[in-house]
């Protein structure tokens, strides 16, 4: 199954924040992902997007949600020339990231900031 | 248990809770009349909300019932506390009224679903995904969404309320101070969030070591803390809401 793909630009304001929050929620539930896990979901995307906002660029922030049959990938980005690494992994963001997801990565590079959670599913492989 | 035994050992503990003001002694009485909390929080059980979840409310209006109670009055403990239970577990449901209006439908679904959800949680040995609800409860995926929603929408306007809420904080240290003290310094390593974490309630921040610093699951620690899961998503939510505006304000001061 080739991943499924649904993408969500917000302006740079913590109102929109909100709707990635849904949107992930959304996303994960009819992908039949267990409601801990679309919970789990909830609240890491709205950390990450909290520590994207917090570099208070003037850019847009992008969330593409992916979904296969193991996993959904949430990968969260906004262009920035430079500045700290997304999450410092000695702060309390990354171990809440990290307790949220099963795995974190964090880039800066190309221009943009980017974190990118990923959850495995833990009913197995969808039929 | 002989309720004339209780009368006696009830009087005999509020002297000596107002000579001495040991919270150990404020801790026995409010096991003493746990029960009374339990058969009160049953009237309200028909309302869709967790029995558990009850019984934690109607504990905040024991607490509060103990702090005030006087000896001198000549009234039974029972009779004078059983209002101010009763109070707490109303008050309960006012400040829960659906904020956000949803249909009677959905609000009726979705009060279904808490129960749904605890049953197949119990039944799977995991929470369990929409599609499973929607097969247990008969209607479409679709519907089962909607109500989550609806139900989201109303927990996020009751999580307006201060985090450090103190009328919150009191029965749940009950039972378990002291086992998870010393693994709660764990929190404080992370320095700026210490004086925050401080002002959350026993509860909030045992809830959030368990979940991200022992990386418990949300069914295992509402078994471990005695509410239900969904609640423990509500407190997660609101603990993080709560964490990050301090820090907001932090950054901007």
């Amino acid at each position: 199954m080739s991943p499924r793909t649904v993408k969500v630009r917000i302006p740079p304001d913590n109102g929109y924040v909100p709707l990635f929050r849904t949107t992930v929620a959304g996303i994960a539930a009819r992908e039949a992902f267990t409601l801990e896990e679309v919970d789990d979901l909830r609240m890491g995307v709205e950390e990450a997007a909290v520590l994207l906002l917090r570099r208070g660029g003037d850019d847009p922030i992008t969330l593409e949600v992916s979904v296969t049959e193991h996993h959904l990938e949430a990968n969260l980005s906004t262009p920035t020339d430079s500045g700290p690494e997304p999450v410092d992994e000695t702060s309390f963001s990354w171990m809440i990231l990290s307790a949220l997801a099963h795995k974190v990565e964090t880039h800066l590079e190309d221009g943009k900031a980017r974190i990118i959670l990923t959850k495995t599913r833990s009913t197995g492989a969808l039929q | 248990m002989n309720t004339q035994y209780t009368r006696q050992d009830t009087k005999m503990l509020f002297a000596q809770l107002r000579e001495t003001e040991d919270p150990e002694i404020r801790e026995q009485l409010a096991r003493l009349h746990l029960p009374l909390v339990e058969y009160l929080a049953k009237r309200f059980k028909d309302r869709g909300e967790p029995l558990d979840d009850l019984v934690q409310v109607g504990s905040v209006g024991l607490l509060k019932a103990i702090d005030r109670f006087d000896l001198d009055r000549g009234v039974e403990f029972s009779t004078y506390a059983t209002p101010t239970i009763v109070g707490e577990l109303k008050r309960y449901f006012r400040d829960k009224g659906w904020a956000v209006r949803v249909p009677r439908r959905l609000q009726e679904l979705s009060l279904r679903l808490n129960k749904v959800v605890a049953q197949l949680t119990q039944e799977l040995g995991r929470s369990p995904t929409v599609p499973e609800i929607a097969n247990q409860v008969g209607v479409s995926e679709e519907e089962v969404l909607e109500a989550l929603e609806s139900g989201q929408a109303y927990s996020t306007t009751s999580l307006d309320a201060p985090a450090g809420n103190d009328e919150e904080e009191t029965p749940q240290r009950l039972e378990r101070m002291g086992e998870n003290d010393v693994a709660l310094d764990n929190l404080e390593y992370f320095a700026s969030l210490a004086p925050l974490i401080e002002e959350l309630p026993e509860r909030e921040r045992e809830i959030l070591y368990l979940r991200f610093f022992r990386g418990m699951t949300q069914s295992k620690i509402a078994d471990h803390v005695g509410i239900s899961q969904m609640h423990v998503s509500r407190l997660l939510t609101r603990i993080l809401e709560f964490l990050r505006e301090g820090m907001d304000e932090e950054g901007s001061a």
